[in-house]
């Protein structure tokens, strides 16, 4: 079975995430901060007559903040009841991966990331990384950057 | 939700919300009339229309219950509908324990139906079913006498209207319900006897006894109404006026709330379009001939208008008279006075009062848990109250109104009042700290809604489920509301809720702190003051600057939220939230202005943040958060701001 | 329609002609009963077995209203109705010439007999207790649908 995917970029890396999980995508505005919140938590922004939390998904992995530009992307998706909008360095892609093309991420893969990978897949040469959505928007604790993850 | 139903497939299934909503109907019809069975008991006559009311209400109850498959509601209204026909036929008298075996029952067919709603366990009614079989059967009572059948109308009084339906006036909306309801309002109709003419011509000939003077005819006419003074000669069987006409429902349409919430969520855009049109329109003003401006003015004026009665028109709809809840409250009191052995009387004040239907039933569980606290702990037993000099009947008076943009609801007992030693020793006990000196109403307040003070109310039956007054100011708050206290030891105590009659648009100060603008609603304000930054004293590790004739701890939102303040500026705007010794200033850079604003709520757990209740958008575009000054007031004193 | 008084015969003449429109039959049932619920489940439960339209009344006033705008193929009559009893609804069905064909089926309370009685003695066709089962409903009316005429009342 194949399913559809958007794929955006991070950091230099490709993610993927399913369009029916994913209820539009706009650019970057205004993000208001919210004192207080999360350090990963951009802010909230007004879309399409809904409050939506802004997740920066650059801190969440642990990379450098970067202001947004105008490749920035707001992904707006859905997952558990939620509605959260991640932020992303520039999204452009829609692409069809067959469900046994994803494969579950290696243990060589140690890093943040691996906790929030349902899998790895590989698309014409190039390294697409799966998104298990609710492990991304579940937050327990903020990890630091560069933190070594024990399972 | 509702459709969605477990998979029996049962063809009743799909009609589980109509039977839902009519049985509401019916229980309120039902209520209402045993407040007046239970009134004309205590003037000593039974009133006839009450019981047939609360048959019919019972006796379709029982019906749908059967179609939908509710077992205990059918066989509980069934018992009911029985014992009623025995009091109808005049087999019975009414007696006080029969209209408390009534009421209970009926509070138990109303738990049994939303036990279904809620998909509970259904409770077991074999025991209410006997008391009310027991009833029934029971010996004759003493006779009670009837109620006076209304007299046959005074001379000059009956009138005859004919009203001739045509296909015509149907296609308008006048048809033979409508015409009896306006019938019904001028006076009381004796009867109603439809024919057909030779001409195979339909009308219906009612006799009418009217109140007022004469019906106004020409106003009649169009609606194919004619009117024909009778003669003085009363009715030759005196017949008991016409029993009230069931409740209009043909007149009412039932609505989802969530297409209530949809209609105010576009409101809501619409306030937003138009404040951005105005901002438009401003800036417009150099670059276009002036009486087009003048004249865009005009129609955004008149725009401004319709959006404002739009909004209060769908407001409108979801307000429903308050006199529902309190109803209910009559026969609580009365379960609860028995508990506690209290003899206690109910007065309301207000009953049409209408409030959002939403806000209510926020509301419902706070404003009960007030009234079993005025009849549990407020109210002196029969015999203290004596020993007093009071009445052995103590009082409790629910009021409700409306001023404004703003609902208050009372909660009055005349009872012993709040000892304010008592509370302060059990809260230094339970050591939350207690200033010292007399405790005024506001610190009283604080000190019994604060957690961990319950411990007489975990004593008490029901109390199980943690309503305590904590929760009961929680609940005030969340809805944008005050929760007042004012007692008098032996005289009585006095609850006062102010709560906020819209949830979605609301006043708010614009204010900034640093770079970031906040927006604070109106009615958690009690006062805007502007202050000279050398009058801020320190206090251990606390702000306070003179206030009235005394202090008021400041609360510096830029160290609050982290933001940097803004660069030393001539005076200090700070606002005032709560009274008396627990008001606390709360410190901004600048006020901007004021402005409606549409309330937008987040709750999602990444931005749910204490002091933040929500977001807008001012027209401008700018997403602005709203601050919750209350909690924020709070969080100053748990650092000890005090 | 000989010793039909003219004017009554006009009326008649004029229902008939509702009712064939454009050369297609239109049947109206007529459902009565005081409950918006209940109107619903009796529409719900017939609509399968015919495609007749739905006028309803919620008062037996509204009833004899109804009846004399819209031509009606069969009445459900609901017996206990506040304003007006459903007997008094069947009888003056059963007085008028222009409405005495039309048949009607009761729907009457589980244990009571008395009603049902009466209501036969009154002139109903058939009846079904309430709470019904819809298919009993829908089977009943559509006997008396395809019948189309009243039965002895007995």
């Amino acid at each position: 079975m194949t399913e559809t995917f958007i794929l955006f970029t991070l950091a230099g890396t490709t993610y993927a995430v399913r369009t029916r999980d994913v209820q539009h995508m706009e650019m970057v505005e205004e993000v208001t901060p919210v004192p207080n919140a999360s350090p990963f938590v951009e802010g909230v922004v007004f879309s399409r007559g809904q409050v939506v939390p802004v997740l920066n998904l650059r801190t969440r992995f642990g990379f450098e903040r970067l202001a947004p530009d105008l490749r920035s992307r707001l992904l707006v998706v859905q997952s558990g009841g939620r509605t959260v909008g991640l932020l992303v360095d520039s999204a452009r892609e829609f692409a069809g991966i067959a469900a046994d093309a994803v494969k579950p991420p290696q243990d060589t893969l140690t890093g943040l990331n691996g906790r929030y990978l349902e899998g790895i897949a590989v698309l014409n040469d190039r390294i697409v990384l799966v998104l298990d959505l609710a492990a991304v928007i579940d937050v327990a604790e903020p990890l630091a950057q560069g933190a070594k993850e024990t399972v | 939700m509702p459709g969605a139903e477990r998979e029996t497939g049962r063809f009743s299934d799909a009609f589980l919300d109509d039977y839902f909503a009519e049985c509401d109907e019916h229980l309120r019809a039902i209520r209402a009339a045993s407040l007046r069975l239970d009134a004309g008991l205590d003037a000593g006559r039974l009133e006839p229309a009450a019981v047939e009311q609360i048959f019919r209400g019972c006796h379709s109850i029982k019906g749908l219950s059967g179609m939908v498959e509710l077992g205990e509601a059918e066989t509980l209204a069934h018992e009911l509908e029985s014992y009623l026909r025995t009091l109808h036929e005049g087999a019975h008298g009414i007696t006080r324990p029969g209209v408390d075996v009534l009421v209970d029952a009926v509070m138990e067919l109303e738990r049994v139906i939303v036990a279904r709603r809620d998909r509970a366990a259904i409770p077991d009614v074999s025991a209410i079913v006997a008391r009310v079989r027991a009833i029934a059967a029971g010996g004759a009572a003493p006779h009670v006498p009837t109620a006076a059948a209304a007299l046959p109308a005074a001379a000059g009084r009956r009138w005859q209207a004919v009203y001739v339906p045509t296909p015509a006036m149907l296609e308008r909306g006048v048809n033979v319900n409508s015409i009896r309801e306006r019938l019904q309002a001028l006076g009381t109709i004796e009867s109603a006897v439809p024919e057909v003419a030779e001409g195979g011509r339909l009308a219906f000939t009612f006799v009418v006894a009217l109140s007022d003077a004469e019906p106004a005819s020409a106003e009649w006419e169009p609606d194919g109404v004619t009117w024909t003074r009778l003669a003085n000669v009363p009715p030759a069987r005196a017949e008991a006026p016409e029993a009230p006409a069931p409740p209009a429902a043909a007149r009412f349409v039932r609505v989802d709330l969530a297409r209530l919430d949809d209609l105010m969520r576009i409101i809501g855009d619409l306030v937003v379009s138009r404040a951005r049109l105005a901002d438009s329109l401003e800036r417009m003003e150099r670059h276009v001939p002036a009486a087009e401006w003048r004249a865009a003015q005009e129609h955004r004026t008149a725009l401004d208008r319709h959006v404002r009665d739009l909004r209060q028109g769908v407001m409108r709809v979801r307000l429903i008279p308050v006199g529902d809840v309190f109803d209910r409250m009559v026969f609580v009191v009365r379960d609860l006075a028995r508990e506690y052995g209290k003899t206690v009387r109910l007065e309301l004040h207000g009953k049409a009062t209408e409030i959002d239907k939403l806000l209510i039933e926020r509301m419902m569980d706070a404003v009960l848990h007030l009234v079993r606290n005025a009849v549990a702990h407020g109210l002196e037993s029969p015999e203290v109250r004596q020993r007093a000099g009071k009445s052995r009947e103590g009082t409790i008076t629910l009021r409700a109104s409306t001023v404004g943009d703003t609902a208050l609801i009372d909660v009055e007992d005349d009872g012993q009042g709040i000892d304010a030693a008592a509370v302060a020793a059990r809260a230094r006990a339970a050591g939350v700290e207690v200033p010292d000196g007399a405790l005024d109403a506001d610190t009283l307040l604080e000190l019994i809604c604060a957690p961990g003070l319950s411990t007489r109310e975990r004593a008490d039956r029901g109390s199980g489920r943690g309503v305590g007054m904590g929760a009961v100011r929680a609940a005030v708050q969340e809805v944008g509301g005050t929760l007042t206290l004012e007692t008098d030891p032996g005289r009585g105590t006095r609850f006062a809720l102010q709560l906020p009659l819209t949830l979605a648009i609301t006043e708010a100060i614009i204010a900034t702190v640093g770079d970031r603008t906040f927006a604070i609603p109106q009615a958690g304000v009690s006062e805007v003051l502007e202050i000279d930054p050398a009058a801020v004293r320190q206090l251990e590790n606390n702000e306070i600057v003179p206030y009235r004739q005394g202090t008021l701890p400041l609360l510096r939102l830029s160290r609050v939220f982290g933001v940097p303040e803004a660069p030393r500026r001539a005076r200090l705007h700070v606002f005032v939230t709560g009274r008396g010794a627990a008001a606390v200033g709360i410190a901004v850079d600048r006020i901007v202005g004021q402005k409606e604003i549409v309330v937008r709520t987040f709750a999602d757990r990444f931005i749910k943040v204490h002091g933040v209740a929500g977001a807008t958008e001012l027209g401008d575009g700018r997403v602005v958060l709203i601050l919750d000054v209350n909690a924020l007031a709070h969080a100053g004193e748990m650092r000890g701001v005090r | 329609m000989p010793g039909v008084p003219r004017a009554a015969r006009v009326y008649f003449e004029t229902l008939a002609a509702q009712r064939c429109v454009l050369g297609v039959t239109v049947t109206n049932i007529l459902v009565v009963d005081d409950s918006a619920t209940i109107r619903r489940m009796v529409r719900a439960a017939l609509q399968p077995v015919t495609d007749a339209r739905f006028v309803e009344a919620e008062t037996g006033l509204e009833a004899i209203e109804r009846l004399a705008f819209a031509p009606v193929a069969l009445i459900l009559l609901d017996l206990n109705m506040p304003d007006m009893h459903g007997l008094e609804v069947l009888r003056f069905v059963r007085a008028h010439t222009a409405y005495r064909e039309i048949p009607v089926l009761v729907l009457t309370t589980r244990q009571d007999e008395d009603s049902r009685a009466a209501a036969l003695a009154a002139g109903a066709t058939a009846y079904v207790t309430k709470p019904f089962a819809p298919a009993a409903l829908a089977a009943e009316a559509r006997k008396l649908l395809e019948r189309g005429g009243v039965g002895a009342g007995r």
